[in-house]
């Protein structure tokens, strides 16, 4: 027993050092209410996780009597996960709106919600996975609602209630699926689909619908998505940046492995994910061109956004979903990176109009640069991140045949093209009149900079993200 | 390295402007000159060595890039590619001259435009169709802001027309490129033309169609002209002679490098169309033109017609038409950017494009007056000027594949003369316009903008073997290989 639980921890210290780091950081922050201690703390830990993960990583065992799995896919994932909470971080020293109201628990519960999302990608049983998506969901809720104000309290009431919903639909399908079944392990449930999708095709159909309920909700799939910018809008910048990147793409790798282990039900699934898809892109692009605001225009872009990581699902091949690794990673720099520009604009100005970027290539021309990059990364444009993502993704969906949701993709970009173009042409092409100029903090420059420099560099240089993907091999 | 260092030459002087303090405007302009006339000067060396009598690539460099996908670094020129390389770099440097007009915002202004520069040249070098791609996308930013911050106009609504016009054309091809590696396995063009025949005829249709509307914004062909108008007229005056000088040429350099060589039999299909776009070009262009009072929008209009002569030449296949077609292409570049620099002196001048604001003002600016004469007659094709030469071999290698077509395309020629002739008129004769009674005549920058376009355009209008001798070879290959 205790052989198997020194066994399983080898390649799980990352998780440990981050979960005993959290409880650190909560204990230091009794005494040092306000102090820089805990945010110190905070960095210690983040930085001891990572280099575990670069020291333990891939197990080939199956830990925790196969309750996690180990393998090159999680751990893109949990380099993801890390990286998300490292820039939510640096993003949040530089909001006074998080830090005024910040004390240590706030931290604390990031850097769980770190481990909650490493084992969403790890999870390889229908229990852990349940836990662990509850466990992120939680610590988001909690993070929307922190400021003290009856705005952060509504973004996280709607938040949760929709939250909670879903993942009650999700448990429903599970039990279904394991009164069906009789498996929760991953494997198990991988042999016996087939023979229970026989025996009750309808039932066990249903099953797995209300079950992809609940992931579809976290990653704001069309119509689960309708939370998205009343939750953005409501929460504080940083946490919004870091909802619409952590949670997602935990939830697309729990999502990928959990299709894996439905492979045989692909057939019937297949026509739901690709209208689906379809419906997801075209719907945010086409709201997001009416949005003025600022966080709500951000959010039904990353609504769009999910749908275009949707084709590397639907494609349903190992070249999809390596295709979709990559353009989560992409959608990581380029997406917080555009979240930070906003979280540097609506600090200094108040405002979360888009008016508020007018003029800003005079009034703070690095940031106005930065955020073209991101804003043409997102739109697509080579030879940055974002489509080196799209090009591997609608090549995946030709290459499965699928060349009507590959059209479809290239209509929604050239659609998209307006709204990130809009911001370009209020930063460049409108004069600033009265507006004052703005002085990001240093902590935000690191945090714009890191994202910068990855969406201009891995666009130019791809080959070595790409050889990263190489051990990815699930089929759908 | 020969033509790597001619995009490192202009993308050096981007990165040492965008070091450059805002405030130090004389330095800034230095090093965009510099850059530019390194470039020119590196075509130029390029154009001393290059070989003729060789069909094959010259100057070839090629490094891996992506290896996962086959990708590499691989640039190379040969008699296509040559002509339009040369017409960049040649205008590049005369158009980096003409923008000292710019006031306002220099460091950005110079920087963008160097940009623009590397994406031009890389879109004519590469010989990866995925690293033809970037390039091709490279060239959109740049232009969408130059157009955007400096222009004049509804400069916003103009530049994001011409940003999304291109794009969804873009996509198009993407797609293509994309469809074509899935096939092939290969981004290599050199190798894909060779494989061309292993693509099913069906396949070539769809294929051609998603490069051709790529293409087709591009050039621009009716129906997918109307950005042209206005980028042009809402540009500054150095871009729009960029726009209409390079920027359409990609297009239908596009067609030669890629959308013929590789699809030849989806080409001969597509044949027909071809004709009768280039027709409607031509006449339609034309008229259009002519209805213009907008002395810069009449320029623009003239370019949807001169272009049309490319699409024409394109579609004969015979040896003629397209020596023809890729004349036009050099000599448009030539005449048009020569006639958009002249739009802009007066302009400088008048503030006012209207071209009944104008007249008499022969007598007044009676160099400018010269130049302007020599332009328009070099528009409407006056032969011992250059624009004859490509017109008159368009027509020819068309005549004998494309009857009524040709035919009917002649209208355009007359229709040329008369809005060209026009121009000349409401310009420069009649009483003068006391409201220019004290316009000053050409200065001396704007001589050397435009001395060089004259002497060219003379050369090649007396001798047009110069340009013709080194196209040819590749040229027959291209249509050994075509319609083979």
């Amino acid at each position: 027993m205790s052989g198997v639980l020194l066994d399983s921890l080898a390649a799980w210290w990352p998780e440990v050092i981050l979960s005993a780091g959290a409880l650190v950081v909560l204990l230091t922050a009794v005494w040092s209410k306000r102090g820089q201690i805990p945010l110190i703390l905070s960095w210690v830990t983040l930085g001891a996780s990572a280099w575990a993960l670069t020291q333990t990583g891939v197990s080939s065992n199956a830990p925790f009597f196969g309750l996690i799995v180990c393998d090159g896919f999680s751990l893109l994932f949990r380099w993801i996960a890390l990286g998300s909470i490292a820039i939510t971080l640096l993003m949040i020293m530089a909001s006074q709106e998080v830090r005024a109201s910040m004390r240590g628990e706030y931290l604390a519960i990031l850097l769980l919600m770190g481990v909650g999302l490493m084992l969403m990608v790890e999870a390889n049983h229908l229990l852990m996975a349940y836990l662990s998506i509850e466990f992120v969901s939680l610590s988001g809720y909690l993070l929307v609602g922190f400021p003290d104000n009856a705005r952060a309290a509504e973004g996280a009431l709607k938040y949760f209630l929709f939250g909670a919903l879903a993942s009650a639909v999700m448990l429903f399908g599970m039990s279904l699926l394991y009164g069906m079944t009789d498996a929760l392990l991953f494997p198990e449930l991988l042999q016996k689909i087939q023979p229970a999708a026989a025996a009750f095709p309808q039932g066990v159909l249903l099953a797995v619908i209300l079950l992809l309920v609940g992931l579809a909700f976290k990653i704001s799939m069309v119509p689960f998505h309708l939370w998205t910018p009343d939750a953005y809008e409501a929460a504080p910048m940083p946490v919004a940046a870091l909802l619409s990147v952590a949670p997602k793409a935990a939830a697309f790798g729990l999502l990928i492995r959990f299709l894996s282990t439905l492979a045989p039900l692909w057939q019937d699934l297949y026509p739901i994910f690709s209208s689906l898809t379809i419906l997801t892109m075209t719907l945010g692009n086409l709201v997001a061109l009416a949005q003025t605001n600022i966080k709500r225009l951000l959010a039904y872009s990353t609504i769009a956004q999910a749908g275009y990581l949707l084709i590397g699902i639907t494609a349903g091949t190992p070249i999809g979903v390596q295709a979709l690794v990559l353009y989560l990673i992409a959608y990581l720099f380029m997406n917080f990176g555009a979240f930070a520009c906003a979280v540097a604009v609506v600090e200094q100005t108040g405002s979360e109009s888009l008016d508020a970027f007018r003029g800003l290539s005079t009034r703070a021309p690095v940031l106005a640069f930065a955020c073209v990059l991101f804003l043409l990364s997102l739109a697509g444009i080579p030879p940055l991140f974002g489509f080196m993502g799209k090009f591997f993704l609608f090549g995946a969906a030709l290459q499965a045949g699928q060349t009507l949701v590959a059209v479809a993709a290239v209509i929604n970009s050239a659609i998209a093209l307006y709204y990130y173009v809009n911001i370009m042409r209020l930063m460049f092409l409108q004069s600033a009149g009265e507006a004052q100029a703005l002085q990001p903090v240093p902590a935000l420059h690191l945090a714009l900079g890191v994202c910068a420099l990855a969406t201009l560099f891995f666009g130019l240089f791809p080959s070595s993200v790409l050889s990263w993907l190489g051990p990815i091999r699930l089929v759908l | 390295m020969l033509l790597t260092s001619l995009l490192a030459c202009p993308l050096l002087g981007m990165l040492l402007i965008l070091v450059l303090p805002k405030s130090s405007v004389r330095w800034i302009r230095g090093v965009a000159v510099v850059a530019t006339g390194a470039a020119l000067l590196v075509g130029l060396k390029v154009l001393g060595q290059f070989q003729p009598a060789l069909a094959s690539m010259q100057f070839e460099e090629r490094a891996s890039w992506i290896p996962q996908l086959n990708i590499s670094y691989y640039l190379g020129i040969d008699g296509l590619s040559l002509p339009m390389v040369l017409l960049t770099v040649l205008l590049g440097f005369l158009a980096c001259l003409a923008s000292f007009g710019i006031t306002q915002r220099q460091k950005e202004y110079f920087a963008l435009y160097l940009l623009l520069e590397v994406g031009m040249l890389g879109t004519f070098l590469a010989l990866d169709l995925f690293l033809f791609y970037i390039f091709w996308e490279i060239v959109l930013v740049p232009m969408y802001f130059l157009i955007g911050i400096w222009g004049g106009g509804r400069r916003e609504y103009s530049a994001f027309k011409f940003f999304v016009y291109t794009l969804a054309g873009s996509l198009a091809m993407l797609l293509g490129i994309l469809a074509l590696y899935l096939n092939t396995q290969t981004f290599d063009l050199v190798a894909l033309s060779g494989k061309a025949s292993q693509l099913g005829l069906g396949l070539q249709k769809v294929l051609f169609v998603a490069f051709f509307l790529a293409f087709a914004v591009k050039v621009p062909i009716f129906p997918f002209h109307t950005w042209l108008p206005d980028a042009h007229v809402d540009a500054p005056t150095p871009i729009s002679v960029i726009l209409a000088g390079v920027l359409l040429k990609m297009g239908g350099y596009g067609f030669f490098r890629i959308g013929y060589p590789l699809f030849p039999e989806g080409a001969q299909w597509f044949g027909s169309a071809m004709a009768v776009l280039g027709m409607i070009n031509i006449v339609y262009g034309a008229f259009v033109a002519m209805a213009q009072t907008d002395f810069k929008r009449l320029v623009a209009y003239s370019s949807v017609s001169h272009m049309g002569f490319v699409l024409l030449g394109l579609a004969s296949l015979t040896s003629e038409g397209l020596h023809g077609a890729m004349l036009q292409m050099f000599n448009h570049g030539i005449i048009t950017g020569g006639m958009f620099l002249l739009v802009g002196v007066l302009y400088d001048r008048a503030h006012t494009r209207q071209l009944d604001a104008f007249g008499g003002l022969g007598a007044r600016v009676p160099v400018y007056a010269g130049l302007l004469i020599f332009f328009s007659l070099a528009t409407l094709g006056l032969p011992g000027l250059s624009g004859f030469v490509g017109e008159f071999m368009a027509f020819v290698g068309a005549f004998g594949v494309w009857r009524w077509q040709t035919m009917v395309s002649i209208i355009g020629v007359v229709i040329a003369a008369a809005y060209s002739l026009r121009v000349i008129q409401q310009v420069l004769l009649g009483p003068l316009n006391e409201r220019w009674a004290s316009m000053p005549d050409i200065g001396p920058r704007e001589w050397i903008t435009v001395a060089p376009l004259v002497v060219i355009i003379l050369v090649i209008g007396i001798w047009p073997l110069t340009l013709l001798h080194l196209q040819d070879t590749s040229l027959q290959q291209f249509i050994a290989h075509v319609t083979r």
